[in-house]
């Protein structure tokens, strides 16, 4: 039975840190929960308090052409108002920047910046979402502020991500405030090609102060920055790292 | 192995490569290089190859035979 209760979108919601936010958040919200995998989002939604109170909507983020047309349709088929937007959606491609073309390029661009540009521009249409948008949360990356060899185009689609959050921020002042959270290496299947080398996995051991962590580290931010506990704060990147971008040790 | 020799080329900048050619002798052989075949195995050839796997791999024939045992 639709309800009118306002809901939570978060993309990325079939795996990793979008199900962990998901899980977090359902236990005082209503979710919309979007993604790739059908089995993933059914699998997140299952781990959801309440499952049938939340949605699902199963689409590819590469698709940006049609993007629109598919979450007006859901939104309408569910009669949900979005009052609070996150994106997680990400992917992330190691590659040197010799071998990088801009069709590369804009492959990342499309699923890490983009996508969320256009999901926005629906959200804040009265006739879609009637004024109901009230807090945007972006996952970025540590990566964001700093160079990694072979990353070039994931730091840089990070890079976007956190200035069209500064400039949302004081664009759509002061009913929606607009943050990122900035996380560390944590164990999803993103990261996983990482921690599948042993080289990668003793620098991280070395390198983070308080060690790896956990998708919920990143849940937790997210429930407190879209709560109204937190209504004084918009444009700034929180940073969620276990120390890692504060460490410049010899050893 | 055609498919593979002109891959290489690209990635090592040079005029030819041969299936016996070690991939440490070229010049431009670096971690980045081997990030490079990486990418290329996946989006050219469908498979997926671990920088460890890479470390074992001396030869452009080693380097088509891992490629290959990982396609069946």
């Amino acid at each position: 039975m639709p309800s009118s209760d306002a809901c939570i979108l978060v993309t990325g919601a079939s795996s990793g840190l979008g199900r962990a936010i998901a899980i977090q958040l359902s236990q005082t919200h209503r979710m919309i929960l979007h993604g790739r995998s059908l089995n993933g989002l059914e699998a997140t939604r299952a781990a959801c308090l309440d499952p049938g109170r939340h949605l699902v909507w199963n689409h590819d983020l590469n698709s940006l052409d049609n993007l629109g047309t598919s979450l007006v349709s859901r939104l309408v088929a569910a009669e949900a108002r979005v009052e609070s937007f996150i994106h997680c959606a990400g992917t992330v491609k190691v590659l040197p920047v010799r071998s990088t073309t801009f069709q590369i390029a804009q492959g990342l661009l499309n699923v890490n910046y983009l996508a969320a540009v256009e999901i926005i521009n629906l959200l804040l249409k009265k006739r879609i979402n009637q004024d109901n948008l009230r807090n945007i949360l972006f996952i970025s990356s540590i990566w964001s502020n700093f160079g990694s060899k072979a990353h070039a185009t994931y730091c840089a689609s990070k890079a976007a991500l956190d200035g069209y959050m500064r400039a949302l921020a004081v664009e759509l002042a002061p009913n929606i405030r607009v943050n990122s959270i900035l996380p560390g290496a944590i164990l999803t299947s993103m990261a996983a090609i990482g921690f599948q080398d042993p080289e990668i996995l003793a620098k991280w051991e070395r390198d983070y102060p308080l060690g790896l962590g956990k998708p919920e580290d990143v849940a937790h931010m997210a429930a407190f920055l879209v709560s109204p506990e937190a209504r004084w704060i918009t444009g700034q990147q929180l940073t969620v790292d276990g120390g890692r971008t504060v460490n410049m040790s010899l050893r | 192995m055609n498919e593979l020799l002109t891959e290489m080329v690209d990635i090592l900048e040079v005029d030819a490569v041969k299936p016996e050619d070690k991939l440490r002798d070229f010049d431009s052989w670096d971690s980045l290089s081997a990030l490079s075949v990486i990418a290329m195995a996946e989006s050219r050839f469908g498979v997926n190859i671990a920088a460890q796997e890479l470390k074992s791999v001396e030869t452009v024939q080693s380097l088509y035979d891992l490629i290959q045992s990982k396609k069946s």
